[in-house]
């Protein structure tokens, strides 16, 4: 055999581990059939929700930061994001939608989040 | 009758000495203008299942190739419905395999990957913030409040963790990026998986590329590190357009990688 190009590693394992994790989490394509379309529906729709949410909770966490909230706008936001985060939850659990799976695969670009 | 590709090539002559591909089929090149397909005839359907003897045959072809040509190396399992096909194929992208060609002439690819010990790394972040004065202060203990202090201290957690990981693979790309002309990374694909890197080095700098490997490992004992080539270019060929040739839409990219099954091989046999 002519093969001159070699792997080396001595954590094989590990790196096989690794590999697969990444590779697992989303598939190429969406599996839409008449079957799970409502779940598959639910699936893209949550995950455009999850990325306005982490967005927000995002743009929250740097206001605080900065410390330009008073006590009861701190009150407001923690309200207001811990309903967003309870109600998202509660949808996954009525489509049976893990968190992992809320995501996109962008192809060249990556995942969505 | 169909015909299995392993890749283009800079030559539009006969093949130099006998190779056989998958199957044992015998291995021949279908010229177009100066450049050609190497292919061989093939009988079982694209779509069964990868096998390590398979991607193995497939790489074989393309290194041996390698040995006398530039080579386009395309995707594993990528079978085409007779010479008229492949004919149409060259019609419509002579010009970009031409390009990909001059490119990537005398140069291989080698792929790092490196894992991190995520695990002590948030620890130390986490250890570190609770001595820092950069915690949120909440006036009263509310659950809203109380709520808000976590997902501040998280948010700090995942950006320092963040930033560290970049920090890292910034010292390792400047030593690695010295000898190679192009490169694609993909940072904390999982929060262990710092970096999976592909750089496309000229073939006589593929010592220093090595050495440059080895300068970096040695310092970093707590971390996990993968080298793996040299190999055909497959990471660095770039399509404009994709190809409408193609019947299974599953077969859509037509240079993509054979990559992960190869490394999962190789690190299997060792």
């Amino acid at each position: 055999m002519t093969i001159n190009g070699v792997v080396e590693t001595d954590f094989p394992e590990d790196f096989i581990e690794e590999i697969e994790k990444s590779s697992d989490v989303l598939p190429k394509k969406i599996d839409a059939n008449p079957k799970n379309v409502e779940k598959g529906l639910a699936k893209l729709v949550l995950t455009l929700i999850e990325l306005i949410r982490k967005l927000l909770e995002k743009q929250a966490m740097r206001r605080v930061e900065a410390g330009s909230l008073s006590d009861e706008q701190i009150e407001n936001m923690g309200e207001t994001l811990m309903k967003l985060e309870n109600k998202m939850e509660e949808l996954q659990q009525i489509f049976g939608l893990k968190d992992e799976e809320l995501n996109l695969n962008l192809g060249p670009l990556g995942d969505l989040m | 009758m169909e015909l299995y590709i392993y890749g283009i090539i800079d030559s539009s002559g006969r093949m130099v000495e006998s190779i056989r591909g998958l199957e044992g089929a015998d291995v021949y090149n279908i010229p177009y203008c100066d450049i050609g397909v190497v292919v061989s005839k093939f009988t079982k359907s694209p779509t069964q299942n990868t096998t390590k003897d398979c991607v193995l045959a497939h790489e074989e072809v393309i290194e041996r190739l390698m040995e006398y040509f530039t080579v386009l190396p395309v995707r594993f399992h990528t079978v085409f419905d007779g010479r008229d096909g492949v004919v149409s194929l060259m019609q419509s992208y002579y010009k970009d395999f031409r390009d990909n060609l001059d490119r990537l002439r005398n140069k291989v690819e080698f792929g790092i990957k490196v894992i991190w010990p995520s695990d002590k790394i948030k620890e130390h972040i986490i250890n570190t913030y609770k001595k820092s004065d950069k915690k949120v202060s909440v006036l009263s203990d509310s659950s809203n409040q109380r709520f808000i202090r976590d997902k501040f201290e998280k948010f700090k957690l995942d950006e320092e963790f963040q930033k560290k990981a970049y920090k890292f693979i910034k010292v390792m790309d400047i030593f690695f990026s010295k000898f190679a002309a192009e490169k694609k990374l993909k940072k904390l694909k999982t929060e262990s998986l710092l970096l999976d890197a592909v750089y496309l080095v000229e073939k006589d700098k593929q010592d220093d590329f090595k050495e440059a490997f080895e300068h970096i490992k040695s310092p970093h004992a707590s971390f996990k590190f993968l080298f793996s080539g040299p190999w055909p270019p497959y990471n660095f060929v770039i399509l404009p357009k994709k190809s409408d040739l193609l019947k299974d839409p599953e077969q859509e990219d037509l240079f993509d990688k054979v990559i992960q099954h190869r490394d999962l091989i190789g690190a299997n046999k060792i």
